[in-house]
């Protein structure tokens, strides 16, 4: 994964991926796959840049070549921050049952947060109603399912 | 400060593999001050906890989480 700057263009920043592309090619590696995440506000300023066009790519690469590749990319001025990982190998099974999960667990945290301000909305009409019995148990089943929801949460 | 209520650990649970690009599971593990919190507390098997500690460290090198709240 490496950074490019702001201070350049979305098309200038595409010809430095392309050339770090050729780096990696020149060495060679071979790019399984990539991703580009577009233009994004970092966590913090990096050498007075906020914003960077970051890209990810995962190849197979010689382990000799390596330090040159790594040395290269830190010397280059275009490219704000890089990172050079050894990562298992997967196959697209493992990775969709990853996401799977991940996207589940989104869609679950996203829930119990709807149900949490659904709570708040409804305790207050709670006293009005106290005196009637059979509303009451109604808000208590209610209340049972949304606590239940948010202990996910928790 | 809320203590630990869940007994298992969330990767194991969830069956997912700590990942640095994914922030926004790891933000659960810092504090507000953004400090990993130590395994007591996340409830994380030491296993995980040990590659949650690096990959927070991993993913604020490339700024995609911060060292410090401001």
């Amino acid at each position: 994964m490496f950074i490019v700057p702001n201070k350049y263009t979305e098309v200038e920043a595409k010809t430095i991926i392309g050339r770090v592309e050729k780096m990696i090619m020149d060495g060679n590696g071979q790019i399984v796959s990539g991703e580009y995440w577009g233009k994004k506000k970092m966590a913090y300023e990096i050498k007075h840049n906020a914003y960077g066009y970051y890209q990810l790519y995962q190849f197979d690469f010689p382990g000799e070549s390596l330090i040159k590749l790594n040395n290269d990319l830190r010397l280059s001025t275009e490219i704000l921050r890089h990172q050079i990982l050894k990562i298992k190998v997967k196959s697209e099974e493992q990775l969709a049952k990853e996401q799977a999960a991940r996207d589940r667990l989104i869609a679950k945290e996203e829930e119990a947060k709807e149900a949490a301000t659904k709570f708040i909305k409804k305790a207050t009409p709670h006293k009005k109603k106290a005196e009637d019995k059979t509303e009451l148990k109604d808000l208590d089943k209610k209340l049972d399912g949304i606590i239940e929801n948010t202990k996910d949460l928790v | 400060m809320a203590i630990k209520k869940n007994k298992e650990c969330y990767f194991c649970a969830n069956d997912i593999e700590v990942d640095y690009k994914d922030t926004r599971s790891l933000r659960k593990f810092v504090n507000f001050y953004v400090k990993i919190l130590p395994g007591k507390r996340t409830g994380v098997c030491a296993w995980h906890q040990r590659k949650l500690a690096e990959a927070v460290k991993r993913s604020r090198i490339m700024a995609l989480m911060s060292h410090t709240h401001r």
